[in-house]
């Protein structure tokens, strides 16, 4: 509906401060306090120390593993809640209390005001993550000194030979915390950026912020199979053949994000470690979804009217 | 010498909404064409619903014109630098609530680009204007009413633009927040500023407007300047202080002697109900 043009202040100023604003009125409903859920979720998770069938050498390990396990896992569900409720929230909010009204008649373009919501939700994700990144890691750093301890008396008392207890050590030291874990963080972050882009889109032609959350969730559950479906459906005989039907697929696919490629993160959990290549695929994936899904907003907030 | 272009410029503005069925248009503005020219007050009036608040939406582009044309200052309003220019209150706003007065200021002063020492300078400028210094690092939530639409005011006054654009300014407030307000908009017009508003209350349209525009059902009925509008033209109003008995009676002779006019009515003139309330709660308050 509007042409951009010479408007008072430069994009990237009005964006760091719709930005930070949106930022500060998530903080303000008091949304950190899920650090404290988190907090025990991280303590309870030392408690997991599954029985093991391994050598007397792999002792201690698997309450590593659960830290990682239950660290990441509470990452993705606060991230991609935090993610997908609060842009659900703001935009509707935004309407209904006419504070739109108020920001779209002073000179502030269509995409900005998106853009600016769009990164203050993921600056909010980014720092949360960035808290429960540090619990994670300092308590991964404590807990992994003490396996060693434990680990490296019991070599000594068994009277294991040096090149066994460096084997030892390298596998318990790859359990803890690694830059490999680091990227499996970003890549939680890549995943709650997908899907705050996506709630974006959503709620600039939803009427209420409980359609824009329900349908979201719906796509984060489809895009975790329906990269299997795809496959299943372009293999069964004569289906895959057909150019329209390959159209569809390739629609449905740039529509709805592949999520398995974020599978990669439960191998990171294993101890195995995140080659570069797959993190930078992952950020390029993530990149294209968010400004596909912003500039469809865009799309269809400039023609809507208030 | 070229003429400065109009504040407002609305030609032949038409708006259709579709209703909940379908392919069922409602023709919400009809044809309305509105010029204001810098400085003045304009008020558009008009039963609700008539179309007062489209209108004043498609002129700040939040709803494009099914045809027909609104320009702000020569510029097309669906240009998002035609905004650099205007502030704009609407109905019933509520703002955000997390935020303190000062840090509302802020927020929409850094919309139009302000920063700095400039910012701050402007921020504590429009407290004073509007009278809410006292209530600067107060959240919004804990403001009333009449606050709310004062801070409002403010917002729209941030980049110190040449239009106001009001929608309702008063509805809902006070006898004595809607004077403030009022004396706000006085100030304004003293300050060469151009108000366009509307609202129902005719009384106060009558107040600050010298130009007024009515609107029904779409279409813009009557419009131009106040005292033309209102003038009686076969009517003469004269006022006399402490008159006496004696030259009451003088001036009925007089009248009856001449067969040029009729007198129609005699007696004291009235204060309004506001001014009077006005007048006691004030007084009140000084007690």
């Amino acid at each position: 509906m509007s042409s951009s043009t010479h408007s008072l202040g430069s994009h990237v100023s009005r964006i760091s401060v719709i930005a930070m604003h949106a930022f500060t009125q998530l903080v303000r409903m008091k949304v950190f306090y899920f650090l404290v859920v988190f907090g025990i979720i991280m303590i309870a998770s030392n408690f997991f120390d599954l029985p093991q069938h391994d050598g007397p050498e792999s002792m201690g390990l698997n309450v590593l593993r659960s830290i990682k396990s239950w660290s990441l896992g509470t990452m993705t569900l606060f991230s991609v809640v935090l993610a997908i409720v609060a842009t659900a929230l703001l935009l509707p909010k935004d309407v209904e209390d006419r504070t739109l009204y108020t920001i779209l008649a002073k000179p502030v373009p269509r995409l900005d005001y998106l853009a600016g919501k769009l990164l203050g939700v993921l600056l909010l994700v980014f720092v949360s993550l960035m808290l429960m990144n540090l619990l994670m890691t300092v308590a991964l750093h404590l807990r992994t000194g003490m396996v060693l301890k434990e680990q490296l008396q019991m070599a000594e008392n068994l009277g294991w030979p040096q090149a066994t207890i460096d084997a030892m050590k390298a596998e318990t030291l790859q359990q803890g915390p690694s830059w490999s874990l680091q990227g499996a963080v970003f890549a939680v972050f890549l995943r709650a950026s997908i899907m705050a882009s996506l709630a974006l889109l959503i709620s600039t032609f939803s009427t209420s912020t409980l359609f824009t959350t329900i349908i979201s969730f719906l796509i984060y559950f489809i895009g975790h199979f329906q990269a299997d479906a795809r496959d299943v459906y372009l293999q069964s005989g004569e289906a895959g053949q057909g150019v329209f039907t390959r159209l569809v697929s390739l629609l449905v696919s740039l529509v709805l994000p592949d999520f398995q490629l974020f599978n990669v993160i439960d191998a990171v959990i294993q101890g195995q470690t995140l080659p570069l290549i797959t993190l930078g695929k992952l950020t390029l994936v993530g990149l294209f979804y968010a400004l596909f899904f912003t500039l469809a907003s865009w799309f269809v907030f400039s023609e809507k009217e208030f | 010498m070229d003429q400065l272009p109009p504040a407002v410029e609305i030609r032949n503005l038409v708006k259709d909404f579709k209703t909940s069925f379908r392919r069922q248009l409602l023709r919400a503005v009809d044809g309305v064409s509105i010029k204001i020219m810098p400085g003045e007050v304009y008020g558009l009036i008009g039963p609700n619903g008539s179309g007062k608040s489209t209108t004043m939406k498609a002129l700040l582009g939040l709803v494009a014109p099914t045809s027909g044309q609104c320009a702000i200052f020569g510029m097309d309003s669906l240009r998002v630098d035609s905004r650099n220019d205007v502030g704009f209150l609407p109905e019933n706003p509520y703002f955000y609530k997390h935020l303190s007065g000062a840090e509302t200021l802020r927020f929409y002063g850094k919309l139009c680009g302000l920063k700095g020492k400039l910012l701050e300078e402007r921020v504590s400028e429009l407290l004073e204007l509007v009278d809410l210094e006292g209530a600067r690092d107060r959240r919004l939530g804990g403001y009333s009413k009449g606050m709310l639409q004062r801070i409002g005011l403010a917002q729209a006054l941030v980049q110190d633009p040449r239009l106001l654009i009001l929608d309702e300014p008063t509805a809902g407030v006070d006898p004595v927040g809607s004077r403030q307000i009022r004396d706000l908009i006085f100030k304004l017009r003293e300050r060469g500023k151009t108000v366009f508003l509307c609202s129902h209350l005719l009384e106060q349209v009558q107040e600050v407007c010298d130009h007024v525009g009515i609107i029904f059902q779409g279409k813009m009925v009557k419009e131009g300047p106040l005292e033309e509008l209102i003038a009686i033209e076969d009517q003469t109003e004269i006022i006399l202080q402490d008159a006496s008995p004696e030259l009451i009676s003088s001036i009925h002779s007089l009248i009856e002697k001449s067969h040029s006019g009729s007198l129609v009515r005699i007696g004291k003139p009235r204060t309004t109900l506001e001014r009077l309330f006005l007048r006691e709660t004030v007084k009140d308050q000084q007690r």
